[in-house]
């Protein structure tokens, strides 16, 4: 029971590494923007298949995730200065045109690439045999990526001066406006960063497991589910609520409750928020608007 | 914020049922089959749309779970056929009672939690929803979802047809309509946009802002439960994912496409939805494209919705044409923007 048990949770904190990834752009974004961005798990969806594109395309795994980086990053960049931007003032109407984006971008993917699910060869098939408990060595490197960008990122909003300047438009937007700091150039900036997650978690996704256009949905549900937990704009919030959700949903599935996981990160963030409506660590309430 | 409603209320009711009224006409047409049935379910969607206009227009909060309370409607419906035999006609109140129940019970917990993540919490309900249902074993069908065999009578003589069953949506849909003018110039209606207007402001003057807010939400839910039941009756066999993430966000698309806080708004929006496919001759891919580029440019472009801006487009024109001092420096689709 032992051996399984850990497999089961290491399956669990895989996926909750690209569920965290979500987390974190979709709480970065909305702790400067007050955006919602539901579009976000479509990005992730994108992400995927554009890996999917370059491996078959012939390239390795590490160029075809650096490409779905970039591309996705690319699209960030597209849509925040074509759409978002003109939804600053009314985060409201910036949520519905992300709602709106969902249906176009699942569309046209299956528009070109039809319904059905695409997969890679997995980059890593080795799987090490530790005192019984079988290890996918694929999905150790999922969560030590997810681990080692988790902690770039962390590291940059904390510590360094554009981290500072971040964190300063987040508090308040016109204050620091008059302090010098671009908040237009950073609010792109952050839609960028955020995007480029999105496709890392994409490219990270498509070597778990194969994915369909529709997997944006469920995957952008439960990051926010993740975010909310933590308490939206929180980034330590999400990074704990991420690794609280991969652990349940791990035992969860070793316990046989599999076709209850789905529910478990909306069941969760319920409870959390009936307890603590600003989540666990406390987020903010997004921008002020004047 | 202007509202258009400031002249006299019954004339924001008028263009309503004169629509209604020729919608009424139109099986004296001879349309086909497919018309025919295109039209029962936007006409169902439009019984929904008026709740959520209710929560959206007046009230200015968002549910992104709505069709998970059309759901209820219709596995109440479905299971009360299936278990006690009981009818369409008494369905219906126990359905949408039942969806305002729900409501209620979504609503408190959800509306603890302000603004935007009151959106979120209604769409995590529609999903844990639609997974009770695949989940609910024999009870609920699970992913095959129900069928249901009642006919529909009317007095007696059965009217699960076409034609009669166009009419009966036809009067749940002017039922939906005089019921929401109804709220919309109540003493109750001001108080939910004066909410909406200005949420602290309102506390202020001593209204309950969070029992107001959840009020709203049951009441869109009796609105949800109804359209459930006609839903279940129409197509005669329901799932779960009739009712799961992408149901609810059409659902908004529609209210936002038509306009929130027109009367003719749902009208428009679920007519247009159901059938500017049909008429551009679209697969439902191709449609669906299009459906998200018309949901981000109405708000981009028109924020108060297609009716409403389509109104400020004209006015300013007429403006325009027969005003004083056209101001040539002011380009001609501005106007259209003061939201």
């Amino acid at each position: 029971m032992l051996p399984i048990l850990i497999q089961q949770l290491l399956n669990g904190l895989s996926i909750a590494s690209v569920i965290t990834l979500i987390a974190v752009g979709v709480t970065l974004i909305f702790g400067l923007t007050g955006i919602i961005n539901f579009a976000h798990g479509e990005f992730l969806m994108i992400g995927s298949f554009v890996t999917w594109l370059a491996v078959q395309a012939g390239t390795g795994f590490v160029p075809a995730l650096v490409i779905a980086i970039l591309a996705v990053a690319l699209m960030g960049l597209v849509l925040e200065r074509g759409l978002f931007r003109f939804t600053l003032t009314r985060p409201t109407n910036g949520f519905i045109v992300s709602l709106g984006l969902i249906v176009v971008l699942q569309h046209v993917v299956i528009l070109f690439f039809g319904p059905n699910q695409k997969s890679i060869p997995r980059p890593l098939s080795g799987v090490w045999d530790v005192g019984g408990v079988r290890i996918a060595s694929v999905r150790v490197m999922v969560i030590l990526v997810t681990i080692a960008v988790v902690a770039m990122t962390f590291v940059m909003i904390t510590r360094s001066r554009y981290g500072r300047a971040l964190r300063a438009a987040v508090e308040d937007r016109d204050t620091a406006a008059l302090m010098g700091i671009p908040v237009r150039r950073y609010i792109t900036g952050v839609f960028v960063l955020g995007s480029a997650l999105a496709g890392l978690g994409g490219a990270l996704l498509i070597a778990l497991f194969p994915v369909t256009p529709f997997t944006g949905g469920t995957m952008v549900m439960k990051g926010f589910a993740v975010a909310l937990m933590g308490g939206l704009g929180n980034l330590t919030g999400a990074v704990v609520a991420g690794l609280i959700l991969g652990v349940v949903e791990g035992f969860s599935a070793g316990y046989g409750f599999s076709e209850w996981t789905d529910a478990y990160s909306f069941g969760l963030m319920i409870l959390v928020l009936l307890v603590r409506p600003n989540g666990l660590f406390g987020g903010t309430s997004g921008p002020k608007m004047a | 914020m202007i509202m258009k409603s400031s002249s006299s209320p019954l004339a924001s009711l008028l263009p309503a049922l004169a629509v209604l009224v020729v919608l009424a006409l139109v099986p004296a047409l001879g349309p086909s089959n497919r018309i025919l049935s295109l039209a029962i379910s936007a006409g169902i969607n439009i019984v929904a749309l008026y709740g959520l206009a209710v929560l959206f227009g007046q009230t200015g909060i968002l549910s992104m779970g709505h069709a998970a309370l059309v759901g209820v409607g219709a596995y109440t419906a479905a299971i009360l056929a299936r278990d006690l035999g009981i009818g369409f006609w008494v369905a219906l109140p126990l359905g949408s009672l039942l969806a305002a129940a729900v409501a209620a019970i979504v609503g408190v917990p959800s509306l603890r939690v302000s603004g935007h993540h009151f959106v979120i919490m209604t769409f995590a309900f529609g999903q844990l929803l639609s997974i009770v249902l695949t989940n609910g074993g024999a009870f609920t069908g699970a992913a095959t979802g129900l069928d249901l065999q009642l006919p529909v009578t009317w007095f007696g003589r059965p009217a699960g047809d076409l034609v009669p069953y166009y009419f009966i949506v036809i009067a749940f849909v002017a039922i939906s309509a005089v019921a929401s003018w109804l709220i919309i110039n109540s003493s109750y209606g001001r108080t939910l946009r004066a909410i909406r207007e200005n949420e602290k402001l309102a506390a202020s003057l001593g209204i309950n802002v969070g029992r107001h807010k959840i009020g709203a939400f049951v009441v869109s839910g009796l609105f949800a439960g109804v359209s459930g039941v006609l839903l279940a009756y129409f197509f005669r066999h329901i799932s779960p994912n009739q009712f799961s993430a992408f149901p609810s966000i059409y659902l908004a698309l529609m209210v936002m496409i038509g306009g929130a806080r027109l009367l003719l708004g749902p009208i428009a929006g679920g007519i247009l939805v159901s059938f500017l496919p049909e008429m551009l001759n679209l697969d439902p891919v191709e449609s669906r494209i299009l459906y998200g580029i018309c949901l981000i440019a109405v708000i981009l472009l028109l924020p108060n919705g297609l009716i409403a801006g389509l109104f400020d487009g004209l006015r300013a024109l007429g403006r325009r044409l027969f005003g004083s001092a056209p101001r040539t420096t002011v380009p001609a689709d501005s106007t259209s923007e003061t939201a």
